[in-house]
Order: C-alpha cells, then sequence, then structure tokens
C-alpha cells in the first residue's frame, strides 16, 4: 500500500496550505467576530480555483480528483472551520448536486459561475418538522404548464445569506414515502423567495445560516434537477460529499488545536518548568494527536475509495461521525491546556472548540451516521433497520 | 443516615426556586447578550439575604451555612451560570476569606455589609505568571510605617468591575516564599492606588465580569491584613477549598437545568413517526446524565454536610469541583445533541450552557489541581509525597 | 389595627394529573402549597402592616402539614401564626371551618378585618368568606385586587367584567382577596431558617375555642365526585315556535 501523495498532489497541499494560512487564518478572528467570511477573501479563494475544486476545466472548474479536494478542505479547516463550511456547502451540495446530476444544458448554464464564485450556492433540505427525519418533508412542488410552483418552509439553510443559487428538495409526489421528492435549481431572485431571519450560532459564525420561505415559487421544468422522484437520491449523495468534506475540514481543524496546545504547553511556565513537562499535559496532547492522526487516514481512506470505487456513502458516515468526535475531543482538550486563556475569545482555541462542536450536527447528526453505519452492516444479515 | 434535608431547607429551596424561576431566569439570556451584571437580581436578591447565605446572622447572614449555600447555588445554577458565578465569586470567596480569617472588627467592618448585599466582594489571587502556580505570585507589599503599599496586577478576577471590597493576596518577603512569604489584605476598591484594568471577553458568562486589577502604589493599613503576616497562602487556599463544594452544588443545578430541558424537548420532538424519546440513542442519553447527576448530589450534600458539621473535607471539596464541572459538561453536551441544530442557535438556552459550563473545568482551580489535591491526599494516608 | 388572614393548603396542582376517562386524579408527586388566593390575602394584610403598623395574625385548619403554611406565613411577615388543629375539625365542612374561624376571632378579641382568598383551587367553592362574614354580622367584600384603609373604613377594588369597580365597608370587615391580586413579596432566607429553628406556631383545640360536638357537625354530605356530562352538540332552531315545541316535549315548561 502506498500512502504517499502523489506529487500533484503534494503541489496541490503546498499550494493550499500557504493561500490558507496567508489569507484565510489571518481573517479567521475578524470572521467569527463579525459572522461573515469577507467577500474579498471568497473572491480570492475563487480565483484560486478553490470555488470550482471539482467543476470540470471545460466549465472554468479546477478538476480535482478527491484526494486533493480533501487536503484543500483540510488546509481550509486548519486555518478557519467557518469559511471550510461555507466553501464545502457551496462546492459539495450545490454544486456537487449540478455536477453530477444536471443535464448537459444545466451544467453549461451553472457550473462555471459556481465555479468561478460569481454565483454561490447554498442547499435546502432541513424544514422545522423534518430534520433528521427528511421524509417527512413538506415543501410542496406542485405541477404547472411550465413546471412546478413551490410553497414551503426551509430551515438551517447555510449560506443562504450569500447565495445566488438555492438547490432545494421538495416534494412532488406526497405521501410517497421517501420516492415522492425532487430537487429544483431556484434563483435567488425569483419571487415569492425570502430569506428569513438569520440564526445565529455557537460557532461557525462566519456562515450565514436562514430560513428560507418559498411562497409560490414559480420555477421551469428546465430548473429540475435529475427526474421527478430522484430527491432522496440526489439529496443523499450530495450529502455524503459534504460529510467528506466536512471530516476533512476537521482533520484540519484538529491539527491546529494540537499545533496550538503544543506551543502553549511549551511556552507556558508553571511549576518551575514548561507544563509540558506535566504528564496530564502531555496525555492530553498525546491522545488528541492519536485522534488526529487516526481521523487523517479515515478521512484519506475515504477520499482514495472515492476516487477508486466511486461509492463514497459508508466512508462518509464513519468519516463525519469520528471527526465529529475526534474534534470534539481535540479541541476540549486543548482549551484545558490552555487553561483561562482556553476561555477567552482573543485566543483561538476557544473559536475552534465552538466550530468544532459543529461537526455532531451538521450534514446529520452523530446519531444518524450510526444509523446509516447500523443499516450497512445489518444489510449482511437480510436485516433492514429502520431510525 | 437520614438522607432527607430539614424542613427549613426545605422552605428554603421551595423560596429560592421562585426567586430563580421569576427574577434570575428572564434575565440569563439578556445579560449574555448584553455582556452585562444583572445589578437588578443582586439588589433584588440582597434583600432576601442571597448575598449572605452561609453567614450567620450576626452578621446579616442567611445562617444557613454551607447546605443552604449549596442549595441556593444549585437553584440560581439551574437558571443562569452568570448570575450564579457573581454571587459564588461574591460569597464563596471574597466574603468568605474575611469570614474565615478576620478579627471580629473586620467582620463586623467588612462581612455584615457584604452578606447583606450593600457591598460586593472579589477574591484577586490569579496573576499573569500564577495561574494553577499561584506560589508564583508577584505582586508586592512593602511595609512603611503602619501601612502597606502594593504593587502590582491580578487577572481574571470576577467581579473585578463591580466590586467594593477585595481579598488580596501579596508579597511581603520574597525571601520567604509561599510559606511565610506572602500576605493576604483586605482592600477597599474606592481607595487610592486601585484601578480596574482589562475588562475580559469570554466564551461564557458573558454575564459575569472578569478583569484585570491593577494595584498601583496602593496604601493598605495594617489593620487590613487577612489572617497572619506571611500566612495568607494559607487563608487562601483554605477559602479556595471551602469555595469548591458550593461550584459543585452550581455545575449540579446545571446539569439539573440540561436533563430537564433534553427531557422536555424528547418529548415534543416529532420524527420518523414519534416522539425521539422514543428512541434508545436519546434514552441512554438521559439515562446517563440522570446517574450522574444522583451521584454528584449525594457527594455535593454529603460534603456540605462534612462542613457543616465541622469535619475535614478538603478532599471531597475537590471531588465536589472535579465532578460536579465533568458532570455538568457531559450532561450539557448530551442535551445540546438531544436537541440537535436547535441546540447550536444563539436563540436557544442549551447553547448558551454550553458556553457557560465550559469554564468550570478552569477556573477555582483546574481541574488538573483538583486531580492534584485528591491524589495529593489519597496517597498521604499511606505515606507517599506527591507534589504538583 | 388587628388583621387576622385565613389560609388553607390545597395539593399544589403541578404534581398531579387528572384523567377525565378515569374520574380520577393520579398524584405523581405529593405537595402541598397555600392557596394562591390566600398567599394574596396575606401580602394584602403585610402590605397594611407595613403601611399602619397593623398586628397580622395567621390561621389555619388542617393536620400537622399545616404547620408549613403557618410557618411559612410567619417566615413572610405575620406576627403570629395559630394552627387550629383538633381530631374534631377533621369533619369539617364550609359552614363547620367558618363557625371554628368565627370563635377564634371572638376569641382573639379586638379584631378589625378578616383577609381570606376569595375561593380554593380545590373545591372553588368561595363559601368560607361569606358564611363567616355572616357568623360574625360583619360586612363582607368578595373577591378584591387592592386592599386599603382610609378614615377607618376598608376600600376594596374588584373587577367586574371590563371595569373596576371600589367600594367601601366600615370596619371591622370580612374581604376575600382574588388570586393574581399582587405579586407576593418573597420571605427574607433568614426568617425562613427561624421559622423552623426558632419559632414555633401556637396551637387552638376545639376546647381551647369552647366548640361542642354538635357545633362541629357539617351540613353537607359529600356523596362523590364525577366530571361534568360533555357538552352535547347544539341545535339551530328556525323559530321561536319550535323553541316553545322542544321546551314542552323536554318537559322543561
Amino acid at each position: 500500500m502506498d500512502f504517499s501523495l502523489n506529487e500533484e498532489q503534494q503541489m496541490f497541499r503546498d499550494m493550499f496550505r500557504s493561500f490558507a494560512q496567508k489569507e484565510i487564518a489571518k481573517a479567521a478572528e475578524h470572521t467569527d467576530k463579525n459572522e461573515q467570511v469577507p467577500p474579498e477573501l471568497l473572491s480570492k479563494a475563487a480565483e484560486q480555483g478553490m470555488l470550482g475544486a471539482l467543476v470540470p476545466d471545460t466549465l472554468g472548474g479546477a478538476a480535482l480528483d478527491p484526494i486533493s479536494y480533501a487536503l484543500l478542505m483540510e488546509e481550509i479547516g486548519r486555518a478557519c472551520l467557518s469559511t471550510a463550511a461555507v466553501i464545502a456547502c457551496h462546492t459539495s451540495l450545490a454544486t456537487q448536486a449540478v455536477l453530477d446530476f444536471g443535464s448537459e444544458e444545466q451544467k453549461e448554464r451553472w457550473l462555471p459561475a459556481l465555479a468561478s464564485g460569481d454565483v454561490m450556492g447554498a442547499f435546502a433540505q432541513s424544514e422545522p418538522d423534518a430534520g433528521s427525519d427528511t421524509r417527512t418533508l413538506t415543501t410542496r412542488a406542485q405541477r404547472t404548464d411550465s413546471g412546478y410552483v413551490l410553497n414551503g418552509v426551509k430551515t438551517w439553510v447555510m449560506n443562504a445569506g450569500i447565495a445566488g443559487l438555492f438547490v432545494v428538495v421538495a416534494s412532488s409526489t406526497p405521501r410517497a414515502n421517501g420516492r415522492g421528492l425532487s430537487v429544483f435549481l431556484v434563483e435567488k431572485d425569483t419571487p415569492g423567495l425570502k430569506l428569513g431571519q438569520r440564526e445565529l450560532t455557537l460557532g461557525l459564525r462566519g456562515a450565514s445560516v436562514h430560513t428560507v420561505y418559498l411562497d409560490n415559487v414559480h420555477v421551469p421544468e428546465a430548473n429540475r434537477l435529475g427526474a421527478e422522484g430522484d430527491g432522496q437520491t440526489i439529496a443523499a449523495s450530495v450529502l455524503d460529499h459534504f460529510r467528506l468534506a466536512m471530516a476533512a475540514a476537521g482533520l484540519g481543524l484538529g491539527v491546529a488545536a494540537v499545533e496550538a496546545g503544543v506551543k502553549f504547553a511549551a511556552e507556558r511556565v508553571q511549576f518551575g518548568g514548561p507544563i509540558a513537562n506535566k504528564q496530564a499535559i502531555q496525555n492530553y496532547i498525546a491522545d488528541s494527536s492519536a485522534q488526529v492522526e487516526a481521523l487523517r487516514y479515515l478521512v484519506y481512506h475515504t477520499a482514495w475509495e472515492a476516487e477508486h470505487g466511486g461509492h463514497l456513502s459508508s466512508g462518509a458516515l464513519y468519516a463525519k461521525l469520528f471527526a465529529a468526535q475526534a474534534t470534539r475531543f481535540v479541541t476540549d482538550r486543548m482549551v484545558q491546556v490552555h487553561g483561562g486563556y482556553g476561555y477567552i475569545e482573543d485566543y483561538p482555541i476557544a473559536r475552534m472548540y465552538r466550530n468544532a462542536r459543529a461537526l455532531d450536527l451538521l450534514g446529520g447528526t452523530g446519531e444518524m451516521m450510526r444509523v446509516g453505519i447500523a443499516c450497512n452492516l445489518f444489510k449482511s444479515q437480510q436485516l433492514e433497520i429502520a431510525p | 443516615m437520614d438522607f432527607t434535608f430539614a424542613p427549613e431547607y426545605v422552605a428554603l429551596r421551595k423560596m429560592l426556586r421562585e426567586f430563580a424561576e421569576e427574577e434570575v431566569r428572564p434575565l440569563a439570556k439578556t445579560i449574555d447578550r448584553e455582556h452585562r451584571v444583572p445589578h437588578e437580581t443582586l439588589k433584588k436578591g440582597a434583600k432576601i439575604g442571597l448575598l449572605g447565605v452561609p453567614f450567620p446572622t450576626k452578621y446579616g447572614g442567611m445562617g444557613a451555612g454551607e447546605t443552604g449555600y449549596c442549595i441556593m447555588m444549585e437553584e440560581i445554577g439551574r437558571v443562569c451560570t452568570s448570575t450564579a458565578t457573581n454571587i459564588g465569586a461574591h460569597i464563596g470567596i471574597g466574603a468568605m476569606a474575611i469570614y474565615m480569617d478576620g478579627t471580629e472588627a473586620q467582620k463586623e467592618k467588612y462581612l455584615t455589609p457584604l452578606a447583606s448585599g450593600e457591598k460586593i466582594a472579589a477574591f484577586a489571587l490569579t496573576e499573569p505568571n500564577a495561574g494553577s502556580d499561584a506560589a508564583g505570585i508577584r505582586t508586592r507589599a512593602v511595609r512603611e510605617g503602619d501601612s502597606y503599599f502594593l504593587d502590582g496586577s491580578k487577572i481574571y478576577i470576577t467581579n473585578g468591575p463591580i466590586a467594593d471590597i477585595v481579598s488580596v493576596l501579596a508579597v511581603t518577603d520574597s525571601s520567604l516564599g509561599a510559606r511565610g512569604g506572602v500576605t493576604a489584605f483586605i482592600v477597599e476598591t474606592a481607595w487610592e492606588g486601585f484601578k480596574v484594568g482589562t475588562l475580559e471577553n469570554k466564551m461564557g458568562i458573558r454575564g459575569s465580569s472578569t478583569s484585570e486589577l491593577i494595584f498601583d502604589n496602593l496604601r493598605v493599613p495594617q489593620e487590613n491584613i487577612l489572617g497572619q503576616i506571611g500566612l495568607g497562602f494559607v487563608t487562601f487556599m483554605k477559602t479556595l477549598d471551602l469555595g469548591r463544594v458550593s461550584l459543585g452544588a452550581a455545575c449540579l443545578g446545571g446539569a439539573q437545568a440540561a436533563l430537564e430541558a433534553a427531557m422536555q424537548w424528547a418529548k415534543a420532538r416529532n420524527q420518523f413517526g414519534t416522539y425521539i424519546a422514543a428512541k434508545q440513542s436519546i434514552q441512554w442519553m438521559v439515562a446517563d446524565i440522570a446517574c450522574e447527576i444522583e451521584a454528584l448530589r449525594s457527594l455535593v450534600y454529603r460534603t456540605a454536610w462534612m462542613v457543616d458539621s465541622h469535619k475535614p473535607f478538603s478532599r471531597e471539596a475537590a471531588m465536589c469541583k472535579l465532578y460536579g464541572s465533568e458532570v455538568a459538561s457531559r450532561a450539557i453536551n448530551k442535551a445540546l445533541q438531544i436537541h440537535g441544530a436547535l441546540g447550536y442557535s444563539r436563540d436557544h438556552p442549551i447553547e448558551r450552557a454550553w458556553r457557560d459550563a465550559r469554564i468550570a473545568e478552569i477556573f477555582e482551580g483546574t481541574n488538573e489541581i483538583q486531580r492534584i489535591v485528591i491524589a495529593s491526599e489519597l496517597f498521604q494516608e499511606i505515606g507517599v509525597r506527591v507534589r504538583p | 389595627m388587628r388583621i387576622v388572614v385565613a389560609i388553607k393548603q390545597v395539593l399544589d396542582p403541578r404534581g398531579f394529573t387528572v384523567n377525565r376517562k378515569a374520574e380520577k386524579i393520579f398524584v405523581n408527586r405529593e405537595e402541598w402549597i397555600t392557596n394562591p388566593a390566600d398567599l394574596c390575602a396575606l401580602e394584602a394584610a403585610l402590605a397594611l402592616k407595613d403601611k399602619l403598623g397593623a398586628e397580622v395574625i395567621v390561621l389555619s385548619g388542617g393536620p400537622a402539614r399545616a404547620g408549613d403554611a403557618l410557618r411559612d406565613a410567619w417566615a413572610r411577615g405575620a406576627n403570629r401564626a395559630i394552627h387550629l388543629s383538633d381530631k374534631a375539625f377533621a369533619s369539617a365542612d364550609g359552614s363547620v371551618a367558618a363557625r371554628i374561624l368565627a370563635k377564634t376571632v371572638s376569641k382573639l378579641g379586638d379584631v378589625d378585618m378578616v383577609l381570606c382568598g376569595d375561593k380554593a383551587i380545590d373545591t372553588g367553592a368561595g363559601e368560607v368568606g361569606p358564611r363567616l362574614a355572616e357568623a360574625l354580622g360583619w360586612p363582607q367584600v368578595l373577591g378584591a385586587l387592592d386592599v386599603t384603609v382610609v378614615d377607618g373604613h376598608v376600600r376594596a377594588v374588584r373587577a367586574n367584567g371590563k371595569e373596576y369597580v371600589t367600594l367601601e365597608a366600615g370596619l371591622p370587615a370580612m374581604v376575600t382577596v382574588s388570586a393574581g391580586a399582587n405579586k407576593q413579596r418573597y420571605p427574607h432566607g433568614g426568617r425562613i431558617m427561624d421559622s423552623y429553628r426558632q419559632y414555633q406556631p401556637e396551637v387552638w383545640t376545639a376546647s381551647d375555642l369552647g366548640l361542642s360536638e354538635d357545633e362541629l357537625n357539617p351540613v353537607m354530605d359529600n356523596r362523590g365526585q364525577s366530571y361534568p356530562p360533555e357538552r352535547q352538540r347544539g341545535t339551530i332552531l328556525g323559530s321561536p315556535e319550535e323553541l316553545v315545541r322542544l321546551l314542552k316535549r323536554n318537559r322543561v315548561v
């Protein structure tokens, strides 16, 4: 088994790291305090091809392989998890949906704008009564002469505040038990699409999350992604991509947190020497580092599988579940290493701690990851597990 | 063994629960958002003895002892960690130092207005170079005639910006170190040479004010030496020891609140055709939280009883703080998870509870220090000397 | 000025659920609280104590646990708390309760006002106050939200639908106070502690009051309790003639 990155991947990694450390890390505190990723920063990232990571170069993208994309997300996550979330949402949810399920026309129409960052993408699936349970989606897509009319309320829509394109999951055939969902591309200025209040959050404060109202929103047939009834498949597929992307970003966060802890422990002198001399501190750091290492191989193995086997699904579940647990553990221990300083917002570790907590919630809760994993495992026994 | 609370404590808890629900809870979100201290609550509380719960009535306190104090911290901690922090720093360490080692004259002069809530107290130990290693403090107190002149600064002092009276630890003889060279003083913040420095921007307990305190040639009369000259470390460590029990009680309140919120949400939230309380993942979290709360409750109130019965309590107090802070963190984290995405929203109390809880494992002596205290005492009993 | 306040304990409604089908009350957590309207009456009395220096004496019947309610009243600021306690009081209905209270008020002497809650949340009968006033031969003002004393008169404000009405009565008088009339002060914690450690409510028995067995016989016999029948769907009538026909058929007229 060859665990090395090829030359191209190494080059990408160095490029991404350089950009992320120079531009994104510098803006991280500001992003959190002002609750916005600076638009100029997103433009710069777009110039580097980061917003079109997986889009083919014929359509203006960077055409990265899955491992290189994971490297990108790792470096961005290491610099700022808010920025990583904004980009992952745009790339792995919205753009990926068009990329994998769009017709040639749809791809040509949308991918260049998404890849260049001229249009930011958002993904609207959750609803007030449909969180983990997406079967209970009630946003309705009713057929009209020219297409569909959408009515409903979507919650927790990340990037809603900056998106030009919303990928919306709606029910085109009610009570069809999961086979009645379809996906629609809705442009920001479409009459009837309205942003509700912004959700102020514990972490990932640089990402704008809103409730989105769809009030008689008319979309042409040409804006439907895939066939009617494909909604469940499309949503599941892009969510897997998003999970892996966030797991990779979490890996980066873990790396940054351990780095911060090691540095602090080496510099902070108490009881006659650096606290790095204390075994308890060594244990926190060692355990954290071990978690990060394990996560690294889980993430990259999943990315490698995506490249070679195509099917991302189970790896993504493991990666996100583990990333959530590992980053929570690591950031918590590194806050403890920092002592009182770990509670002051002037120090990055406090922000990393708040940000890491999101990983067990967004893109599906850890509980749903477990349900998915158990489901896959029991299939071998011909047993259908339902949540 | 009688595990019931005496009826006066039952009645006291009932009144405090009402006060907490009617007066404290409504402000919890506001003071977090506005980053301010709920002065109005402290004033209302002072009227009913809230700011002097453990102190004898002759000093204007409630006469409810450590048990009553833990009950109060539990009830307040259940609705607002920030308010509990403000009160805890005032009673549990600020005023307590004076109660433990003050002369009768000092208690009359300082403890009485503190217990009645007329004045607010703080406890100033930590410095940039002296966190867990409190012996590393550098604030100097130089003697001149019948006064001492204080120079130096303290950081991360809860109630720093609002205190009238501060118990301060300073070096009186640097050649002697912690044993014999450090003295505690009662300082009035109105005196010349006292200044409040930077206000800290904390992740949580934002309804509590934490700041730097600066002493610049601050004159302290010798009557204000607290305890014995040179033995200030003993006074301060003794005070911190006791403060740990009630901190455990506040954590108990916070964990209890998390359990209640999680269960209500699990009952109300429908997914997959039923309330999520029907799911084992949720049930397991609730059961685990409840078990830890029971254990913590017994630990805290038994330790409070040991304090009130004048038994040694240092190790158990450290356990209250250590276990309490970790139970609260675990409970609140699980409760947040049960709430799903809603738990991540700043509109929801559990989000604030999550940020507020984290400090408990750090202040009042980090959990590492607590473990050192516990391990030291245990090993000492079998003749082994353990150092930090 | 001497004010008597009569209070009683009721089961905390937060501790039980009522099952309509089984027509039963299921007590999940048995806790007793002072009837909310009675607490309002006590607060009104304490406000008069603050303003006029009145003496406030609180009375309660009930088993041993009534001691908690009395200590609570004392902690809130009552000067005296008396437990009217006797095995013979156990079967008391509203009329007997009023009689016991009347005897107590007479025995205390020089009482200017009696305040009590207008209704209890368990029975909802609201009869003790009026019966007590009758037994004492005093004027009664019912359902007050605000109680003041002006020129030797009691002045009470109460709500009559959408308006407030002010009523005055000469002293001595009996006034019942509605729940929600005021926000009660919190007792000082030290006083709560003392209410158990230093204080003991007085206890008066049937013989202290000189009450005979006959005087303690209830006039009402509780034969059971049930839910009122479900409200039936109504019928919309077309004409007065139809109404008359229906009334005749149902033997209402």
